[in-house]
């Protein structure tokens, strides 16, 4: 089930492209639906955007499979998407990434106890002049310092 | 320094169509629209300036315009390339950030050129601030009458909407991304047939990067004798350098083309703690590593990095001190490789895995004998093989690695560790 | 186009320009390596097999995407052809089991036999293969994904061919997966094509799992009878059993695709419940005996019911749909040589005087090239799957499709418009369109249209025919026991005369044009078989019939047959309760697969075809049944030899027109609630029915009787209910006032027997 509000904005999306090309916007309705799930598509939703799209069902589940930003599995509230790559690495994330594994009492791919925050290694987000970095949410974080991790950790609700 | 792109970073709210305007902008795209200038001139021009494009491949942009059967009946398309991914650079990024304007000027530009009434701008997925301000910008740009059906009575059409990516590199590649955008796996198509001819649904698109966009309205307004003056010969312009790695002031740096490697380091505080300077990927996490001493003797320009052995790519500078374990620092980009991969073409698919299993292995303590061969072999086998060129970009690090740093390499398999970090 | 000169392998070589460079080479008889392309569908350049050295190229080419130009020169046996080849090769390979002794590909495969030539070292790798976990898709495909070799032809076939995507990749790199979506597995009804356009054993028939080696067995090409194609298969053969089916490749009726039915109906030969001998019935106890004691019998029964009193007129033949050119002509010269003309095959038919004559004058492929088709009472998919594929290929090219329907079905190619409308409505629906279609043309209206009122629908139809300068108009069989089919096809005759348009008739199926070829239709003094199952007849000799699903009056049939005083002779190829209570002989014959024979389709092609196995136990050709029959019977002019001598004498026979019903005649506006009783498409045939995958399938399980909210109430039944002893749904889908029945026994006796 697609709620009506999602349907909107997918419908904002489906008005950029040609008429007969709704499947353009496969992508973001996809991440529309996420949202709505806790963050993670189910085969079911995956289905429903495909049927909202006039699209097969597999050719949405190509999408929903290919494409790095889909989970199909649980997450947290919050996902640090922590870039590993190469000047990331340079500036030492690998170490920054097993403080904040330590500190959250959880490796990257698994979700704390109380739901809240998973985090996941991702390549390289394009701010590596800002390196070590990560994302949670819309949100760039730069020039990571254990000390600043904490700090914005501490303030995830 | 910062003379186009980048011209008004130090400006408040350099993304507002007031500060924009305020230099300049948009009065190329208004003399479009009042019939001052024509395609064929525009093409001229640009062709004058030397401009090439800067996604990484340095095609001409003029000449990339002029390949459009622009007199053709039915729809064709401009996309502009904002998927940045090539591990090292961050520059579109902030194009879109701090001039976004500039990005919808060129492609309002290219649009006319080429008769192609719509434009998309392809925004990686991460990008969310950067997107907003495009949109901002989009929707400032409508407002002022700048874009939409008959421009200010012009007779001139055009659209431009932004397309979001959703995490996967191989849409960089040109072909991928209309894939994308017509809401499929990024699977590059082969070529021929071109975009220039079937591209976007099927019709004449043309693709160029952000940085090539941007670049275009300054260099109708001030002459692409202005903008070719500004780099070296083969090089016109200036460019978006990216430097990351292990210097003491990492960032985006907008330099003439020519300007030395060991001038654009210190333009980055030079390197980090007083640490040696060990080796540089100069254009991207695809091109060949240099060492240290070629690096510092190469000039930045399509030749100079050439003629070092490299490529200039997206102008993705890549620092290493002499810390660095070259050996790890090449299985993480084999890993990239590997995990972005389309997974069509058999040799990327398979030969990607091949590689960072391989040196995984090794990293792990379980190299032998024989593996620097393989892995030369392997490259080798992707090399030219390939659809699309992530495969060539997988193998150019590994032949490069194990060329300059092979001594590190023969240790960690013989040892079973680093030789850098012990 | 003019053709330009390229030069392979030092060889000069003329072609059309922009042809792929594969075509030329397969043309030369030069061999490329390929994976992932297919002849017949769209080009992937994925695999990278067929890489060539082009001069002047710095990268080696694909083959199969490379587009010719004039001078170019290719070098397909080089040095640097040869290693990027070999290359791709091993990259194949490092993934892939090589399990090919246990592998059901294994002598067979594309892989296996590219690997022999060029997969010499293969050893290097050691970083652990890649295992994929296999999901079920289905009755029909099993699938070994691990040794995918992510080619995507079987991905590539569902959307572009099935017109279904069904099949996808998921996951990137070298996650990629080729799978279906869903639990739902794969259900088309060309599914089974997928396993030949896989190149490796990743894609495998389920039925054949693990029964033999691919160079064990025999093959024959032979001709499927399931329908009014007569696709071309090969049967592949081991010690006398039909063991798998393979499409065979024939541009002008298949091309190189099969149905699922005509691939997996030879599973049924070797059902338990097949006749292997021939029995009599002696005071209503059946004995097996041998053939020459039960033809005896056969005789006597005929001498004495029928000879012997000078009522020869009360002897009735009939043969099921199926029958071969050959059976059928036999059967009906027996008939005709004892003096009766009581000859007939269309049992489903509900009202004989009601049925009209409708020729098709369109070839297979010429549907590809209609710019309009109107379609008529079909499901083309189910029914007429390869016709279908036609029609999708012209809709993919642009042709246009009007459907009158009187149900919604799963079209997979786009209509133009759908109309849904109950059956006794569809004739005044096409005097709409044909008052329409003469108006334009300014002929002045027949009395029977000057009443007409034409609808906007009506409008639009033959606007769109009028319109098209190559147009068809296709029936199918949904309105053959309409109250007024006659009329329908007249109508459907007039338009397409007024129009230009060329008809295809699609209303009776298998080789049904054999039997109007071949005169197995009532003579001028003879009955229908209607007529005949109220006659009290003497005497019955009856070809492959199973009265509970063949006759429209299943009841009546079984009842007339069933009188004591008759007599009875059944050849079946399985047994059957109800035949065996009517009968007094029944002879065990050859089956499909079993026997030679002639099927003509709807190009008009007789495509003959030799027995590829051998008929199990003592059952035999039926044809030769009724020559020795006739022979015991002393009927002069069956001295066969052999079958093409049969079809020899067919050739030269004078057509031997039935009645056909020419009028007219919109008076008939019963509001009755119609129903549409359509077998459903995998148990046409006594042989479909015995086969286990199919009927496991999707649309194996079809037994529905469909209908509305307000006709359910109308019937007094529910959704858990049944209707006539089929299961009701309820759905919009189905015009209003009807039923739509798709059920696996004829009407009125399904279900509770
Ligand atoms: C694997 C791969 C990734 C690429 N990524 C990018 C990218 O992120 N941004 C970009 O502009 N070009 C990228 N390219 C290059 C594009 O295919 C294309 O050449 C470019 O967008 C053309 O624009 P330009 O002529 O202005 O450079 C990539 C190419 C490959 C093969
Ligand atoms: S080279 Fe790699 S990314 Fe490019 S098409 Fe082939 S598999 Fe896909
Ligand atoms: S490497 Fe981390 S953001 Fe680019
Ligand atoms: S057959 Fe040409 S790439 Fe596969």
């Amino acid at each position: 089930m697609i709620s009506d509000q999602a349907k909107k904005q997918i419908d904002a999306w489906v008005a950029k492209y040609p008429e007969d090309r709704k499947s353009s916007a496969v992508m973001e309705a996809l991440k529309i639906v996420q949202a709505e799930n806790d963050n993670s598509l189910s085969a079911e939703s995956i289905q429903d955007v495909a049927d909202y799209l006039g699209m097969p069902g597999i050719a949405a589940a190509e999408v929903a499979t290919f494409y790095e930003n889909y989970n199909h599995k649980p997450v947290g509230k919050h996902v640090i998407r922590f870039c590993h790559n190469i000047s990331c690495m340079l500036n030492g994330s690998d170490d920054l990434i097993s403080h904040l594994e330590d500190k959250l009492g959880v490796k990257t791919g698994e979700v704390t106890k109380d739901g809240l925050i998973s985090v996941k290694k991702v390549e390289c987000l394009g701010a590596c002049v800002g390196a070590p970095m990560f994302q949670i949410g819309d949100q760039y974080y730069e020039n990571l310092t254990a000390e600043k991790i904490d700090e914005i950790v501490d303030g995830l609700k | 320094m910062n003379e186009v792109c980048f011209k008004n970073l130090d400006k408040k709210d350099s993304w507002s169509l007031a500060v924009y305007e305020a230099s300049g902008g948009y009065s190329v795209w208004r003399k479009i629209l009042r019939g001052e200038l024509t395609p064929e001139q525009i093409i001229d021009e640009l062709k004058a300036s030397g401009l090439r494009g800067r996604g990484g491949a340095g095609f001409p942009t003029g000449l990339k315009w002029s390949f459009m059967p622009r007199n053709s009946a039915g729809q064709k398309y401009v996309v502009c390339n904002s998927d940045e991914g090539e591990p090292g650079t961050c520059k579109d990024r902030d194009i879109l950030r701090y001039n976004p304007h500039a990005v919808i000027e060129g492609m309002a530009i290219g649009g006319f050129v080429m008769n192609a009434t719509t434009g998309y701008n392809y925004i990686r997925g991460e990008f969310i601030e950067p997107f907003n301000r495009f949109e901002g910008a989009l929707k400032e740009a409508y407002a002022a009458g700048l874009l939409g059906e008959n421009i200010s009575d012009s007779g001139v059409d055009f659209n431009l909407y932004a397309h979001l990516g959703a995490g996967a590199y191989v849409c960089g590649e040109e072909t991928a991304l209309l894939e994308s955008i017509e809401g499929k796996k990024g699977q590059p198509r082969f070529k021929p047939p071109f975009p220039a001819n079937v591209g976007l649904y099927g019709k004449p698109t043309t693709i160029n990067n952000t940085e090539s966009f941007a670049s275009v309205a300054d260099i109708l307004s001030k002459g692409g004798k202005w903008f070719a003056d500004l780099g070296v010969e083969n090089s016109g312009g200036c460019k978006l350098f990216s430097v990351s790695g292990h210097v003491k002031n990492p960032a985006n740096f907008e330099v003439s083309m020519g300007t030395p490697f060991k001038d654009l380091l210190e333009m980055a505080g030079g390197m980090r703690d007083g640490a040696k300077l060990k080796a540089v990927i100069p254009g991207g996490s695809s091109t060949p590593v240099l060492t240290a001493d070629v690096a510092m003797a190469m000039t930045m320009d399509y030749d100079g990095i050439e003629k070092a052995g490299s490529m200039l790519g997206a102008g993705s500078v890549i620092v290493m001190d002499e810390s660095t374990c070259m050996v790890e620092t090449l299985t993480r980009l084999a890993h990239f490789y590997y995990d972005e991969s389309c997974g069509q073409c058999t040799p990327c698919r398979e030969g990607t895995g091949w590689l960072y299993r391989a040196l995984k292995r090794i990293t792990d303590g379980n190299g032998k004998d024989g593996d620097i061969e393989l892995l030369l072999n392997v490259q080798d086998k992707i090399m030219g093989n390939t659809i699309c060129a992530l495969g060539d970009a997988a193998a150019m690090p590994v032949e490069s690695f194990l060329r300059n740093f092979r001594e590190e390499f023969e240790y960690y398999i013989e040892h079973g560790k680093s030789m850098v970090k012990g | 186009m003019a053709k330009i000169e390229i030069e392979i392998d030092g060889k000069m070589v003329r072609a059309k320009p922009g042809e792929m460079l594969i075509s030329v080479t397969d043309r030369e008889g030069i061999s490329v390596p390929r994976f992932c392309y297919h002849k017949k569908l769209s080009v992937a350049a994925s695999c990278r097999m067929c890489l060539v050295d082009v001069e002047g190229a710095p990268k080696p080419q694909p083959a199969c995407s490379t587009p010719i130009s004039e001078g170019m020169k290719i070098h397909t046996q080089n040095e640097k052809s040869k290693s990027s080849q070999k290359a791709v090769m091993e990259f194949l390979l490092i993934n892939h089991p090589l399990d090919c002794p246990i592998c059901d590909q294994g002598g067979e495969c594309e892989l296996q036999d590219v690997a022999v030539e060029y997969g010499s070292d293969v050893s290097c790798f050691s970083e652990g293969k890649r295992i994929v976990a296999d999901n079920d898709i289905g009755p029909l495909i099993q699938t070994d994904m691990t040794r995918c070799i992510h080619c995507t032809r079987c991905v590539r076939f569902g959307a572009e061919i099935a017109g279904i995507m069904e099949m996808g990749g998921t996951g990137r790199g070298d996650h990629l997966k080729i799978e279906p979506f869903l639990t739902e597995g794969v259900t088309s009804e060309l599914s089974g094509n997928m396993i030949d356009v896989c190149p490796v054993g990743a894609l495998t028939s389920k039925p054949f799992r693990y029964e033999l080696r691919s160079w064990q067995m025999n093959s024959t090409s032979t001709i499927a009878r399931h329908d009014l194609v007569g696709s071309n298969i090969n049967a592949q053969t081991y010690k006398g059993n039909v063991k798998r089916v393979v499409s065979g490749d024939n541009d002008a009726v298949n091309e190189t695709w099969i149905s699922d039915r005509d691939r997996f109906s030879y599973e049924g030969l070797s059902h338990e419940n097949r006749l292997l001998e021939p029995q009599i019935k002696i005071e209503g106890q059946w004995k097996e005996v041998g053939w020459h004691v039960a033809l005896d019998y056969a005789v006597k029964g005929l001498t004495s019911n029928i000879l012997n009193n000078h009522q020869s007129d009360q002897l009735g033949v009939m043969a099921s749909k199926t029958s071969t050119v050959e059976e059928f002509y036999l059967l009906q010269k027996i008939a005709r040589e004892i003096g009766s003309e009581n000859i007939d095959y269309r049992l489903n038919i509900k009202n004989l005087d009601n049925t009209a004559k409708l020729e098709s004058n369109i070839k297979l492929g010429g549907l590809e090239g209609v710019d309009h088709a109107l379609i008529v009472g079909s499901n083309p998919r189910l029914e007429q799957p390869m016709i279908n594929h036609r029609l999708r290929k012209a809709s993919l090219n642009g042709t246009s499709v009007d459907v009158i329907n009187s149900m919604k079905f799963d079209f997979n190619y786009q209509l133009n418009s759908e109309n849904i409308i109950a059956p006794n409505q569809i004739a005044s629906t096409l005097a709409g369109v044909l008052s329409s279609v003469l108006a334009s043309v300014s002929i002045e209206l027949p009395d029977y249209l000057q009443s007409i009122k034409v609808s906007k629908e009506s409008a639009s139809i033959a606007e769109k025919l009028n319109n098209s300068d190559n147009s068809v108009i296709v029936l199918g069989e949904h309105v053959v026991n309409a109250e007024n089919s006659a009329t329908i096809v007249n109508l459907i005759a007039q338009i397409a005369k007024h129009t230009n348009s060329t008809t295809l008739n699609l209303s009776t199926t298998a080789n049904s044009l054999a039997a109007e070829l071949t005169g197995f239709v009532p003579g001028s003094k003879g009955m229908n078989v209607n007529a005949m199952l109220e006659s009290d007849l003497k005497a019955y000799i009856l070809l492959d019939i199973y009265p509970e699903y063949d006759f429209h009056h299943a009841d009546k049939a079984i009842d007339a047959l069933n009188d004591k005083d008759n007599f009875v002779i059944s050849l079946n190829g399985f047994k059957n309760d109800i035949v065996s209570e009517y009968s007094d002989v029944i002879l065990p014959i050859a089956a499909f697969y079993e026997t030679s024979g002639t099927h003509i389709n709807i190009n008009g092609d007789m495509q003959s075809f030799a027995a590829s196995v051998v008929a199990p136990g003592e059952s035999k050709p039926a044809w030769k049944v009724f020559k020795v029959l006739a022979d015991l019977l002393k009927l002069p002019g069956f001295n066969y030899v052999d079958s093409t001598q049969i079809t020899e004498e067919v050739s030269h026979q004078a057509h031997n027109n039935h009645l056909h019903n020419e009028n007219i005649d919109l008076s008939i506006t019963s509001d009755n609630i119609n129903i549409i009783w359509q077998q459903s498409p995998y148990s046409i045939d006594a042989l479909l029915r015995h086969s286990g995958s199919l009927q496991q399938t999707k649309i194996g399980k079809l037994n529905f009787a469909y209908m509305n909210a307000s006709v359910a109430k109308d019937l007094g039944v529910s959704a858990d209910s049944k209707y006539l002893g089929v299961p009701v749904v309820i759905t919009d889908a189905v015009a209003d006032r009807c039923v739509f029945v798709n059920a696996n026994k004829a009407t009125q006796t399904g279900g509770e027997s």
